[in-house]
Formats: C-alpha cells, sequence, structure tokens
C-alpha cells in the first residue's frame, strides 16, 4: 500500500507542468482551439517531452515508464486545458498497436513514440451510442487482403490523423463482440474521406466514411473485443487523470476568485453557504482524485476486475466533473459565463470528458451489471 | 505507487481474521449481521475478550500496553471485526479518554485509569454536549469551583451516549469565565457513582434509549481527578478530537452493510429491478471511492506524513454512506419494513412477526442513523473546517 510517486514519476510530472505553465497559456490554446483544436507545432513539443512514447515499450521505440508516469503526465495537460490529444494517440491507439503482427509494430509503434505518426482510434459509429460491440463498419476479405466500408464519428483529430485504429465486423450480428477485428487504415489510401470539425470543448474531432478502402489486420476476430475493451479502459483512465488535473486548476481558480471577489464590502469566500460549495468541490475532486488512482492501479488486472473498477471510477469521475464544474461556474457569477474567462472552457472541457468512452449514466449500468456479492477495493 | 498489502500485512491480516472467527461469540455476531438490538452485556462481553488478548487499545502504544500498531495494522483489525460482525467498540474509554490521559494525565492518573480501560471492565461515557452547546461546544456551561481538595460540580451533560451504563464519565467543565470561552474550560474525570449525579434515559425516534441526561448537583470530585492543567481543557478535547478522527469513516462497516443490502435485494426480488440496482451499484461506487480516499490517509500516516489535507471529509462522506446505506436497506425491505415491533429488535424472539424477522430492525436502524451527520462535529461544522482549510480564512 503506497500512493507515494517515485522520482522519475515526479521528474516527468514537473516537466509536463513547466511546459504547460510556460508553453501552454491560455491565449495560445485559444488560438489554436480558433484555428481548428489542432497544433503540429505544440505536437511537436509534446513529443520532445517524451510524452508520446509513454504507452510504447522501450523495444519498440518508446519510453513507457508504466501506468502510473501516464496518470502523472495526463493530470498535468488537463490542468493546462491542452487540446492535442496525446492520451489517444499515445496511450489508446498504441494499446492496440502493441497487440499487432511483428511487421506492423515494427512500422507504427516507433512512428507513434516519436511524433511521427499520429494513430488514432476510430470505433465510434452512428448507431454505437457507448457500445464498444455495436459496430456495423464491414471488412471483407480477398485474396489475403482486407477492405472496409462504413462511417466512423468523432474520431480524435480525424482529419489531422496519418493512420486509425478502426473497429470493422467480419462476422456476427450487429452487436456480436466474437465478430469484431481491428485493423489498421491509413488516412492517405483509397476510399477514406474525412469531414473535421470542433467538439464542445475546442479539441478537434471527425466523420472518417471508409469505401472499400485497404486495411491491414491487427487484431484478429476472437481477442480483439477484449483489446479493444483494453484500449476504451485505457482512454477512461487517461481522461480520469486529464479530469482531475482539470478539476483541480478549476478549483484553485475557485478559491482565488472567492478570496478576491467582493460583494456587500467583503469578499464572498466568507459566505457561508459559498464556502459548504468550495468544501463539497473538494469532497468531489478528492473522491475522483481517489478514483482515478485506483483505475490506473486498476489497469493491468484481469478483464473483468478490470473493466468494473474503472466503470466505477468513470461513474464517479462522471459526477465528481459535473458538480466541480458546475459549482464553479456557479460560484464566478457572471464572469464565469464568459467565453474570455478560462473557467468556463475548463467546464466544457469537463462537459466532454463525462461524454466520452461511456457517460455516467452508461457506466452506473456497467457497474450494475458486474456487481459481486462482495464490495470494496479489498473485498 | 501500488495498492498491495505487503506479505507481512497480509500475514497480519490471516491472524486477525483466524483469532477473530475463533473468538468472537456467534450469537453476539448474529445480532451485529442482522440490525439487531445489543446489550450491555454483549458490547461489554466482547470488549472483555479483546482486553484479554490486549486488543481493546489496539490504537494504544506499546509503552501503555497496547500493541504498539501502525495506522495500516489499525485499519486492517477494524476491517477483519467489522466483517466479521463484531460490534463496534465502545469508544469513550480506548478511543477517546485514554490517549488523553496518557498524554496529559499523571503518572498517577495513567496507572489508575489505564488498566480497567484496557481490560474492558470499567464503562466510560463521555460528557461534552449540554443543552446550551451542540455545535459550539467551548460554550460548556457546567460549572466546576474549586474548594479546598475538591472541585463541585453542578450542572448539565446531555447526549451521553450509553451513559446509563457509564461509571465514570469524562466532562469538560467551566474553571473560568475569564477571557475567551474556551480558555475557561477543564477536562475532569468524574466517578459517576459520586452522590449527586444522576442519569437519566432519552429514548430516540427509533424507540431506543441510545443517550443519556446527566445531571451534576453539588458533585464532589476530588482535585487529582483533573486532567493536566486547570484551564487548559480545550485543548486536551480538541486532541482527542484529532484522535477520534481514524476510524471515523468507518468504511469497513458500510463493505459489510453494502454485502447485507445485496443480499436482502436478492431475496426481496428487487436485484433484477434496474431503478432498484442502479441506487446499489451508486451506493458500491460511493464506497470504494471512499475506502480508496481512506487508504490514501492511511498510507500517508504509516509513512510518518503530514495528514493529508482530506482528512477532514472523511466524516462527512462516512457518515452520509452510513444513512445512505440503512436507508437502502430499509426500502429494500418494502412495506414489510414498517410494521413496528419493538420485542422483535431482540434475537430470538418468539413472537409473531409480519413479514418475517429480517424487516424488524430496518426501519429503526434508519431512524437512529439519522445522528451520524450530527455527531462528533456537525457535518456543517465539518464543512466550516474544511473550508477553513481551503480558503485559509
Amino acid at each position: 500500500m503506497n500512493f507515494e510517486f517515485s522520482d522519475d514519476e515526479q521528474q516527468l510530472s514537473e516537466a509536463v507542468q513547466r511546459w504547460v505553465e510556460r508553453g501552454y497559456g491560455f491565449e495560445r490554446r485559444s488560438a489554436i482551439a480558433k484555428a481548428g483544436g489542432f497544433s503540429a507545432e505544440a505536437w511537436g513539443e509534446i513529443a520532445e517531452l517524451g510524452l508520446l512514447g509513454l504507452g510504447t515499450s522501450e523495444e519498440d521505440g518508446g519510453m513507457a515508464m508504466g501506468p502510473v508516469a501516464a496518470m502523472l503526465a495526463l493530470e498535468a495537460l488537463g490542468r493546462g486545458l491542452v487540446l492535442e490529444p496525446v492520451a489517444a494517440v499515445a496511450l489508446v491507439a498504441a494499446s492496440v498497436i502493441a497487440q499487432a503482427p511483428a511487421d506492423v509494430r515494427a512500422r507504427w509503434a516507433p512512428a507513434i513514440a516519436s511524433g511521427e505518426a499520429r494513430v488514432v482510434l476510430a470505433w465510434q459509429e452512428r448507431a454505437a451510442r457507448y457500445r464498444l460491440e455495436r459496430v456495423d463498419t464491414q471488412a471483407m476479405a480477398k485474396d489475403q487482403s482486407w477492405t472496409l466500408s462504413g462511417t466512423k464519428s468523432l474520431v480524435t483529430i480525424g482529419d489531422q490523423a496519418d493512420a486509425f485504429v478502426v473497429s470493422a465486423r467480419v462476422s456476427g450480428a450487429a452487436d456480436d463482440p466474437a465478430g469484431i477485428a481491428l485493423f489498421l487504415v491509413e488516412r492517405q489510401a483509397p476510399g477514406v474521406k474525412t469531414q473535421g470539425y470542433a467538439l464542445q470543448d475546442g479539441s478537434r474531432a471527425a466523420e472518417v466514411t471508409l469505401a472499400d478502402t485497404p486495411a491491414t489486420l491487427l487484431v484478429a476476430a476472437g481477442p480483439a473485443f477484449g483489446a479493444l475493451e483494453l484500449a476504451a479502459d485505457t482512454g477512461i483512465a487517461a481522461l480520469a487523470a486529464e479530469a482531475v488535473g482539470a478539476m483541480d486548476k478549476l478549483f484553485e481558480l475557485t478559491v482565488d476568485y472567492m478570496n478576491t471577489r467582493k460583494q456587500f464590502g467583503v469578499p464572498i469566500g466568507t459566505f457561508q453557504a459559498l464556502r459548504h460549495r468550495i468544501a463539497d468541490m473538494k469532497m468531489q475532486l478528492e473522491l475522483a482524485r481517489s478514483m482515478s488512482y485506483y483505475a490506473t492501479l486498476k489497469l493491468g488486472d484481469a478483464p473483468d476486475v478490470r473493466r468494473r473498477a474503472v466503470a466505477q471510477a468513470k461513474v464517479q469521475l462522471g459526477q465528481s466533473a459535473r458538480f466541480v464544474g458546475q459549482q464553479a461556474i456557479q460560484l464566478h457569477g457572471g464572469i464565469g459565463m464568459t467565453e474570455e474567462y478560462i473557467g468556463s472552457h475548463y467546464f466544457k472541457r469537463l462537459t466532454t470528458m463525462e461524454m466520452q468512452f461511456g457517460d455516467t449514466m452508461h457506466h452506473i449500468g456497467e457497474v450494475s451489471a458486474r456487481m459481486l456479492d462482495t464490495a470494496g477495493v479489498f473485498a | 505507487m501500488d495498492l498491495d498489502f505487503t506479505p507481512e500485512q497480509q500475514a497480519f491480516r490471516a491472524d486477525i481474521r483466524a483469532w477473530v472467527a475463533a473468538n468472537l461469540p456467534e450469537d453476539i455476531a448474529y445480532k451485529v449481521h442482522n440490525g439487531l438490538r445489543q446489550s450491555r452485556d454483549d458490547m461489554q462481553r466482547w470488549a472483555k475478550i479483546l482486553g484479554a488478548k490486549g486488543w481493546l487499545g489496539y490504537g494504544w502504544p506499546k509503552e501503555f500496553g497496547g500493541p504498539g500498531w501502525d495506522a495500516i495494522e489499525r485499519h486492517l483489525f477494524e476491517e477483519e471485526c467489522a466483517l466479521a460482525g463484531a460490534p463496534r467498540i465502545v469508544p469513550f474509554g480506548p478511543v477517546m479518554v485514554a490517549p488523553v490521559i496518557m498524554a496529559f494525565g499523571s503518572p498517577e492518573q495513567q496507572k489508575r485509569f489505564l488498566p480497567g480501560i484496557a481490560s474492558g471492565e470499567v464503562w466510560w461515557s463521555q460528557g461534552y454536549s449540554e443543552p446550551g452547546s451542540g455545535s459550539d461546544l467551548a460554550s460548556v456551561k457546567t460549572r466546576a469551583i474549586r474548594q479546598g481538595d475538591k472541585y463541585i460540580v453542578n450542572g448539565q451533560k446531555t447526549w451521553t451516549t450509553l451513559g446509563q451504563y457509564g461509571e465514570w464519565i469524562f466532562c469538560l467543565v467551566r474553571t473560568s469565565t475569564e477571557g475567551k470561552p474556551q480558555t475557561g474550560i477543564s477536562f475532569l474525570l468524574i466517578d459517576m457513582k459520586s452522590p449527586g449525579v444522576t442519569v437519566r434515559p432519552i429514548v430516540l425516534m427509533d424507540g431506543e434509549a441510545e443517550v443519556n441526561e446527566v445531571f451534576f448537583d453539588n458533585v464532589e470530585v476530588p482535585v487529582e481527578n483533573l486532567v493536566g492543567q486547570e484551564n487548559m481543557g480545550w485543548t486536551y478535547a480538541k486532541y482527542l478530537l484529532a484522535h477520534e478522527r481514524t476510524n471515523i469513516a468507518d468504511v469497513n462497516r458500510a463493505k459489510r452493510e453494502l454485502e447485507r443490502l445485496k443480499r436482502l435485494a436478492k431475496a426481496e426480488g428487487v436485484w433484477d429491478d434496474q431503478r432498484f440496482r442502479d441506487q446499489i451499484a451508486l451506493l458500491e461506487v460511493d464506497i470504494v471511492a471512499l475506502e480508496m480516499m481512506v487508504l490514501r490517509v492511511l498510507s500517508a500516516q504509516a509513512g510518518g506524513k503530514k495528514a493529508l489535507d482530506i482528512a477532514g471529509l472523511l466524516k462527512i462522506r462516512g457518515s452520509e454512506i452510513q444513512q445512505r446505506y440503512t436507508e437502502l436497506l430499509m426500502l429494500a425491505g418494502g412495506p414489510f419494513s414498517l410494521p413496528y415491533i419493538f420485542d422483535a429488535m431482540e434475537a430470538g424472539w418468539q413472537g409473531d412477526y409480519v413479514g418475517g424477522p429480517q424487516y424488524a430492525p430496518l426501519a429503526p436502524n434508519y431512524f437512529n442513523t439519522r445522528k451520524t451527520t450530527i455527531y462528533g462535529g456537525s457535518n456543517e461544522v465539518q464543512r466550516n473546517i474544511v473550508a477553513q482549510t481551503i480558503l485559509g480564512v
């Protein structure tokens, strides 16, 4: 039982914090958001920090330091509201690439780690809502090679990515997990169309349409669904960490505001109704932090244990993110409503994160379905 | 960072588990697992069994005869006791007054009082709250006026939990009306058999006389029963509160009660009702999150680190969760939670149950648990304290 960070982990965290504070201020972020939500220049800086290798083993050209290091890095990125999707590429997509055949791995893993190739998971479909197993995109095999057809939605930096990890159906009904395989599709491949757009938090996504597009098999039907679940759980643990960073910073901003803003001749932080709210925000922040730790520490467990833990964490994260976000806006009053104040951007970011990889209601269902007779961290 | 207990800690847990299994009387565990009424004898029997093993003062250092366990070991002990269905240790002696006597009492007081607390022989009560002093504890009015080698005590304490069994009571009394309210308070140990002490039970809404009023009418207390210095009682009281906090979240009991809730929900058929099941799922998330928060605090304590700034949150969250599981247990019972049969709270009652014996305690337990957000510093006072730490003013 130990909640301390190693020196290496601490140093990584501090390095990312330094970059965020000096290199990724609100003005730069706003400019990036206005220009579409992704900056290749910032991506290069992130690559230099080594963050894109966090989910790739050393032998594959990465610098994986384990899930705790990744968590700390993401917390720091969350504090800075960084738009560039480090986790989506370096952890989520990389977790699938790590399970691909050796030649595919050799081509893509080092490229992800160096920042040369931006690879992202494309799983969301129009009919899927938050169900990973609902896949209509079809995979066809012909002469030892595969082609894919279908549309993936809300693909992270879809029009700025070099390649996609795509879930596609090789057999079975529309929600049969056993008939899903994972493929790699290059954006420049024939039949790929992308339509980019901004999300509510200023980050970038795209619709990706595939029409008889050549694809490389990453993980075959059968094991593929487990790999997809692991990718999603990795994404949720990363979201939890990022959200904790964002909540932490938003909480600090709110405390500062309460101590400086005066009404009726006194700082508003002297009013008990508001003091109780900030205490409740602290509660939700720390519960979320506790569950972010929990999700990260359970990522290496057996799939059923991991899925349950991650779903529990996402429920807490969603509840906390909504509470902290809403209360922060309320405590800021009118200024919290404005576009020019950074607080509103934290709120939108937290709202977005709640709705990625399954919202709170979805994960209550997951926890519900996975409950055992016992309960607790140590049951 | 890792979530694993060391092999030594796992062995420690296994030893505790085996010992509790061998020594916890079955009839007592049955009552605890089913929310039934516990008698004075039940509570004291278990206290004496622990006392004989040297574990009633499980938080005590070795120099005072305790096991000298660290924060993690104490937690494992609490968890094994709770999951096995042991009654909660009545805290007033071993958890509350003993640490104060150790820290501020004279060697004579330590020799005189600690053995009876450690063995479970002497039942202690807490004399803090008064009719006019609830959250505002520093306003206590019970007067102790020194006359020669005695204090003459006059006044009234209230909400004295299980005070009807008390043999000794530690009290905050006013020895000075000068200066700030906090500066005139002393910490006095009073023999409840002294002439002039009257105990009157207060029946709570669950029908049980769990708390009492204690009246002091010209009670003579020898000055050697003053702990530490006169007028320094507030400092000692705050020290005591810090000690009381360690297991305040009571997450282990919450885990046990969640298991009970799942059993009841299955028996009642609401486990398959998605609306009900989701409420259990939400409670499960709350309990895991609380347990993780407790483990963070314990790990910092065991590592000799400064207390995390989240320790103050544990009482708030723990008490809310206690209220929630008693509420869901009652709701799982459905309409059969409604019949009020006072005698059916007694284990082995042979009368006519309505529906079955499992229902009788569900609503009274829920009613009783409303106290948790009120006692030990109401949750609103706790929020004030948390906010003060956050805002710095």
